[in-house]
């Protein structure tokens, strides 16, 4: 677990997948403490990865950036990589950016299952 | 002399030469030994005088012979054989009883009968002892010691007369031994208390209660600023006093009548007082803790003294008031970036605390010297020095003072100014006499030292007003007070720089000026989070698009600071680069898109909202292209809101962008609203105007003027974000004018 001022980032790993919590605001303050928290090996060995967003309060373009940033990397590691779906501000934010649009958006951490 | 005794002559010389000597001695043993001298050879060969110690024990104070060697060899005997107080030695018998002895005459026998040894029997026996005459030396109801006369030899043997001779003559002189012993006894205890309080650094005194000082030790002597304590005792009550100047902690000046013994005797009960004493003649100061208590005489029962002690704790006061000084003055200099008004309140922080007036000079951009801050404890000699500044601001190039503490960063004491060093550094008559009228007579100039350059300004403090006078323990504390301002100083004009640059950028990412549209009506408002000297990264543009259309730009790039203004005048000039080429507005944000991916990460994300405004028929045909920003509102009539536009993708993230054109129609009395996220969001989640609040701001639209209601929209966007934005604010609106002027607001 991290802290940063306003951003609590959790990893947890069920098999083999890491599930990555998200608790508070995702900013361009609080976005450094969530990117090297995605350098952590847990995350870069996993196959699956999954941004947990449910408990995100916030979220700027700086943040939508970095889940952006999470989603490129796994990509390129060959792991799955789906999100969960945010309160509204995080939704509302990913359809009027689009970004939700590159995103694989689930309900539930356990619906990424080998 | 009573007549009863029959005194012969030789008996009233000898009591008269007694009497004499009694009273002119107060030391014992030279008492002694002249009262035992008085009585050889007149009296008797030999007069032993023996005093018995508090202990018992019987010494003999004074021995007189004719012959010399005859005294001392006695001395030598009773240090070797001391009379045993229980023994039948005349003299231990004479204590005992307090009845004075005759023996007449004294056998062989008889002396070894009460010789304390067999030395002692032959020695008197050698001595040839004949005759003897005892006496007691009364004293307060006992016997304090014996009186011995002896004759030697052939002489006649003693008679009665003789008795109550040596008794007289014991009378007189255990009264006058009664006396030295309690004055040698006082003055044993006042050696010893003599010696404790001389050795104590505590400055002490004891004064009677007409304030007389009875005692003073080296230490008060040396407080008091004379040699010896004796200059002290013999001084008249409170004469030593008007050499200082006294005052309270508050600088209140206090009299002779405030000081805590003259208080005590006065029946009160004063509490330890603080003092600040200042020498009149050196300006020498120093902080003192005064206490004081009564002392009892135990023969009168009454109040005899009061006794004085004076703890220095210049040092820790000075350090006390040195450190709550600085901290306040730190507190100062930090609070403002205007440094003019923060040093304004620095100089008078420091007056009177580090000298009666203090002036803070800067040199300004141009290298000339600015008097920025001065005070002085006397208003009227502060417009002196208003008019010196004036008439006789410091030249850069002068040898002394704060020009030569500027060249050299070196800090200056100038103690004891004397009337040739004034007329040295002045420039003319009128202002010798204005500098004489001011009446320094210490002054300390300090570098205010900046961190990146030298000195740049100086503060000076003096002293003249006060007997005080400044001292290097001032200096060092100036010296850290004009280190700390420097810093202050430095960082204000590195800030309003900063501010200057940043405001002039600002200026450079925003449209001087809206363009007229016709028949139209558009404003603006941006508000910059953060401090002065931060570039927000947030934009608006209007400008022509083509032949009657107009285009309206509302964009926010991620970021703050410089990286951020350079990304978003990048943003603002390739859209209309974009839009001059013929650009639709999709292609628009395709090129701004490109040309952020080309930008280095940090500062490469942008949101954009264009909306193209073309009239025709009364109305205007508006065109909206979103990436990533919040969809612009339609505002009616009556209030109520539309969004405006679909999404598309923000750029710089992501490829591919996709993007929306979507067409809206905009009639007279409506409004257009294009706003950044800094409106709906200014205090995050919990604090913030969101969505539904900006909604229920545009119900007022109806009834405000366009300016009105960005306003009205800005200050309640900043009151939800408790005054502080948390990003910046972008609001640009457009309304059509009406044909009707009755609707026009």
């Amino acid at each position: 677990m991290s802290v940063g001022e306003h951003l609590r980032v959790g990893v947890r790993n069920h098999a083999d997948t890491a599930v990555v919590h998200l608790d508070g605001e995702l900013d361009l303050a609080s976005a450094p403490v969530f990117e090297s928290e995605l350098q952590r090996a847990e995350v870069a060995g996993a196959a699956r990865v999954v941004l947990d967003l449910r408990d995100l309060q916030f979220v700027d373009s700086a943040g939508l950036r970095m889940i952006v940033t999470a989603h490129t990397h796994a990509r390129e590691r060959g792991q799955e990589f789906a999100v969960t779906r945010g309160p509204e501000q995080v939704q509302r934010l990913l359809a009027i950016t689009r970004i939700g649009e590159h995103l694989r958006i689930i309900d539930a951490p356990e619906e990424l299952a080998p | 002399m009573g007549a009863g005794v029959g005194v012969s002559g030789v008996g009233t010389d000898l009591l008269v030469e007694a009497g004499g000597v009694l009273v002119t001695s107060l030391d014992l043993p030279t008492t002694m030994s002249q009262v035992a001298r008085l009585t050889v050879p007149r009296l008797g060969d030999l007069c032993v005088i023996d005093l018995q110690a508090p202990d018992g024990s019987i010494r003999e104070v004074a021995v007189a012979a004719a012959d010399q060697q005859l005294a001392r060899d006695l001395e030598d005997l009773r240090e070797r054989f001391p009379i045993d107080p229980g023994s039948d030695h005349p003299v231990a018998a004479v204590i005992r009883s307090g009845q004075a002895m005759l023996l007449p005459e004294m056998s062989s026998s008889l002396l070894r009968s009460f010789a304390q040894g067999a030395e002692h029997a032959r020695f008197m026996i050698e001595r040839n002892y004949r005759s003897a005459v005892v006496a007691p030396l009364p004293a307060r109801g006992r016997t304090q010691g014996a009186v011995s006369v002896i004759r030697l030899g052939d002489g006649p043997p003693y008679g009665e007369e003789d008795l109550a001779l040596v008794v007289e003559l014991a009378r007189r002189a255990a009264l006058a031994i009664d006396n030295a012993r309690l004055f040698s006894e006082l003055q044993d205890a006042e050696q010893r208390l003599q010696a404790v309080l001389g050795n104590l650094a505590e400055a002490i005194t004891m004064e009677d209660e007409h304030g007389q000082t009875v005692f003073a030790n080296q230490a008060a002597a040396d407080l008091l600023g004379v040699a010896a304590p004796e200059a002290v005792t013999s001084a008249p009550p409170g004469a030593l006093m008007g050499r200082f100047l006294i005052l309270d902690e508050q600088g209140k000046e206090l009299g002779l009548e405030d000081m805590p013994g003259p208080r005590l005797f006065a029946g009160e009960h004063p509490e330890p007082l603080l003092v600040r004493s200042v020498v009149r003649a050196t300006g020498e100061e120093r902080w003192l803790v005064v206490r004081s208590s009564l002392v009892m005489d135990p023969g009168t029962k009454r109040v005899a003294y009061a006794v004085n002690v004076f703890e220095d704790i210049t040092g820790i006061k000075r350090a006390e008031l040195t450190e709550s000084f600085m901290a306040e003055a730190s507190r100062v200099l930090a609070s403002s970036t205007d440094y003019t008004s923060t040093l304004g309140r620095v100089a008078r922080l420091a007056v009177p605390l580090l000298g009666d007036w203090c002036a803070i000079d800067v040199l300004t951009e141009d290298d000339e010297l600015e008097r920025v801050a001065v005070h002085h404890v006397d208003l009227d000699k502060l417009r002196l020095l208003e008019q010196l500044d004036r008439r006789y601001r410091p030249r850069l190039d002068e040898p002394v003072g704060i020009a030569e503490v500027l060249r050299s960063g070196q800090a200056r004491i100038y103690t004891d100014i004397k009337p040739p060093a004034v007329e040295g550094y002045a420039r003319d008559p009128e202002h010798v006499r204005l500098l004489r009228e001011l009446g320094s007579n210490s002054v300390i100039v300090v570098p205010m030292q900046g961190a990146t350059r030298g000195a740049i300004g100086t503060i000076t403090l003096a002293s003249g007003e006060s007997p005080r006078r400044l001292t290097r323990a001032d200096m060092g504390v100036a010296v850290r007070l004009g280190r700390r301002a420097g810093t202050a100083v430095e960082r204000a004009r590195i800030y309003t720089e900063r501010a200057r640059i940043a405001h002039i950028l600002q200026r450079s990412l925003l449209p001087e000026s809206l363009p007229e549209i016709p028949a139209a009506e558009v404003r603006a408002v941006y508000a910059a989070a953060g401090a002065l000297n931060e570039v927000g990264g947030d934009f608006y543009d209007v400008f022509d698009y083509e032949a009657d259309c107009w285009m309206l730009v509302v964009g926010d790039v991620v970021g703050k600071g410089p990286r951020a203004a350079g990304v978003t005048a990048l943003a603002r000039h390739t859209l209309r680069a974009a839009a001059i080429s013929g650009q639709s507005p999709t292609a628009m944000l395709a090129t701004l898109h490109r040309a952020l991916n080309r930008q280095p990460r940090g500062a490469d994300l942008c949101t954009v909202c264009l909306v193209t405004m073309r009239q025709a028929n009364g109305h205007a045909q508006l065109k909206v292209a979103l990436a990533g920003h919040e969809p612009p509102l339609l505002i009616d009539a009556r209030g109520e809101t539309t969004q405006l536009g679909r999404p598309g993708t923000l750029l710089g993230v992501i490829d591919p962008i996709r993007i929306n054109e979507t067409d809206a129609e905009l009639h007279p009395g409506q409004t257009l609203l294009l706003f950044t996220d800094g409106v709906t969001e200014a205090g995050k989640p919990d604090r913030s105007l969101g969505s539904s609040g900006l909604r229920r701001l545009c119900r007022e639209a109806p009834r405000l003027s366009l300016q009105g209601l960005l306003e009205h929209i800005e200050r309640s966007a900043v009151e939800r974000a408790g005054g502080s934005l948390h990003d910046d604010i972008a609001l640009l609106a457009l309304r059509l004018l009406t044909p009707d002027p009755a609707r026009e607001r």
